[in-house]
């Protein structure tokens, strides 16, 4: 039993690697399409780490767009600077986003809820003040920060196909990485003190400890996502780390579904594509958000993943039923 | 086993226990009573970490363990249930019990992310413990069930074994039969047996007297934080201030 189900989610893994693999040639091979395909890699990443945090320790932040903006600027200004190619300070500034993330948490972890809510957004404005105000402009403060693409020891990623490649390898071990993590002695203290701090901690779980890691965790991931969007993009700009940026990311784990493999993916793919959709709708995003977080926490709190199994679970219970009638 | 001389909790200017000293015997089941809002979970809390005593010591297993963090107190052989009922309620039976086992383990976060061979080998004694936890109380059946569906007596063993695997000296009980059906409740005797016979000590809150009188080897009678009466069972029982403070007679 516990094995079929296993190779099941196995299965169900390998068939979605496969689609991911067709999906340019099923987008025709369009560039604008694929930009929106790396883009769902990136925004994977994000919503998958963010979920490490709020879906399985049950610490919520609204400030991570200073990590995807840590991730990216960090890369940025080591390659720029230092003369770190960019394929290895992504790495770097992904490490340095997880350093200031367990640093955040050693003073956050006493916090509740939503005192830890106001904590993490005041430390995203910090972010984006320190990005728009930058000594001696390393940044390039409004104006933005250029760089070279991408290119792996001389491998250019100069399309979006070829990035999407990437893209689609960075996702595939990192949310294998929180896999291993969230099923583990790690995982189940994350768990624990999601459901019960106090018993978590009667139980030996150092809470502060496990707060530290899983802020650390989700830091590195936002971060390397960050990363990712300069190696595709090229630029950045400030404004993508306005507190927007943040509630977009924790929509995409909601939406989805949090505490999952799946939901975070789903919430990517599909808030990213009704983005894009919107596009011409620019100025009412906040108001998008806005409807789609209500949805998810009155109708369907569970996102997509919670709304399929209550389904399936429904499902089976009517066929329970029915086949007690006929007994 | 567990020694607590003249341990006093105050909030502000309530005296929430006042000096209490008691003694828990190795291989024994002792007992805590007392009419609510005697101070009797206040106290437990102060043992098992959660709040730290303003005045007075905490002896356990020969170490002073006053104002220690509660995981550390785990770590030091103590595991407890709550009188509320504290299940991880989104978890399943079995991975309740694999919490309950977080103090033994030894795997950490690299070791789990790169899944090193310790931490294989040690995932799989996992499992088997937690098989063997789970017959213990009969709730192998119910493994892949969520803690928070089971039935409030279930929930109750539950709790109980979750404490157990972290194989500890003493366990505190806080009103483990609150809530459990007659059956359960006759079945209980005999589970305490089996747990002293794991060698764990016993430190128990109850409120059923039969339940009390029956196993307990030594019992402490607590009325508003302070010491009433202590003693063997029998001798509790018939002093007449336990008697007048459950019956509230006059002053």
């Amino acid at each position: 039993m516990k094995n079929k189900k296993l190779s099941g989610n196995l299965l169900k893994c390998l068939v979605a690697v496969v689609v991911a693999l067709l999906v340019p040639v099923l987008l025709g091979g369009s560039s604008y399409m694929c930009l929106v395909a790396c883009f769902v890699t990136i925004y994977t990443i994000s919503a998958s780490g963010l979920d490490v945090l709020y879906g399985y320790s049950g610490q919520i932040s609204m400030g991570h767009a200073a990590f995807y903006a840590i991730g990216g600027y960090g890369a940025g200004l080591l390659s720029e600077y230092l003369g770190i190619p960019l394929f290895i300070s992504m790495f770097i500034a992904a490490a340095i986003a997880a350093l200031i993330g367990a640093l955040l948490a050693f003073p956050a972890s006493k916090l509740k809820f939503h005192f830890l809510s106001l904590a993490t957004i005041a430390f995203g404005e910090i972010i984006y003040q320190i990005v728009t105000n930058s000594p001696g402009r390393i940044t390039g403060n409004y104006n933005g920060f250029f760089h070279s693409k991408l290119d792996i020891f001389g491998l250019k990623l100069d399309n979006n196909i070829k990035f999407y490649y990437f893209g689609l390898v960075c996702v595939v071990l990192f949310l294998i990485a929180k896999t291993m993590i969230v099923r583990s002695r790690t995982g189940r203290a994350f768990i624990a003190i999601r459901e019960n701090t106090q018993a978590a901690e009667g139980m030996g779980v150092n809470v502060r400890k496990y707060k530290i890691i899983a802020f650390a965790v989700s830091a590195f991931f936002v971060a390397f996502a960050g990363s990712m969007y300069l190696g595709l993009v090229g630029y950045l700009h400030p404004d993508m780390y306005l507190q927007k940026q943040s509630v977009l990311f924790v929509t995409m784990m909601l939406f989805g579904g949090s505490a999952s493999l799946a939901g975070p993916i789903i919430g990517a793919i599909s808030i990213e594509i009704l983005l894009e959709g919107l596009r011409t709708f620019e100025e009412y995003q906040m108001l998008i958000y806005g409807i789609l977080l209500l949805i998810v926490i009155v109708a369907m709190p569970g996102g997509i993943v919670g709304a399929v199994k209550n389904i399936k679970a429904g499902i089976l219970r009517r066929r329970a039923q029915k086949l007690d009638k006929e007994v | 086993m567990l020694k607590t001389d003249g341990v006093t909790i105050r909030f502000g200017g309530l005296v929430a226990v006042n000096k209490v000293s008691i003694h828990v015997r190795k291989g024994q089941i002792t007992g805590l009573i007392g009419p609510n809002g005697a101070g009797k979970t206040t106290f437990f809390n102060c043992i098992s970490g959660v709040y730290k005593p303003s005045e007075g010591h905490v002896v356990f297993d020969g170490k002073n363990i006053e104002g220690m963090r509660p995981h550390k107190v785990n770590a030091a052989g103590m595991a407890r249930t709550y009188q509320v009922i504290n299940l991880f309620r989104k978890m399943t039976v079995q991975e309740n019990i694999m919490v309950g086992m977080h103090s033994r383990l030894k795997s950490n976060f690299w070791s789990d992310l790169l899944r090193l061979p310790n931490q294989r080998k040690e995932e799989k004694f996992v499992r088997e413990e937690t098989e063997k936890w789970m017959e213990f109380v009969g709730l192998q059946d119910m493994r892949d069930h969520e803690a928070g569906s089971l039935s409030y007596g279930k929930q109750r063993l539950l709790e109980i074994v979750r404490g157990l695997a972290s194989e500890p000296k003493l366990i505190l009980l806080d009103e483990p039969v609150a809530g459990m059906n007659s059956k359960e409740k006759e079945e209980f005797d005999a589970l305490l047996r089996r747990i002293l016979n794991l060698g764990v000590t016993i430190l128990m809150i109850e409120h059923d007297m039969k339940l009390v009188m029956g196993v307990c080897d030594y019992v402490y009678c607590l009325e508003h934080g302070s010491l009433l009466a202590e003693g063997v069972p029998e001798v509790v029982q018939n002093n007449p201030d336990v008697i007048a403070a459950y019956l509230g007679g006059d002053e």
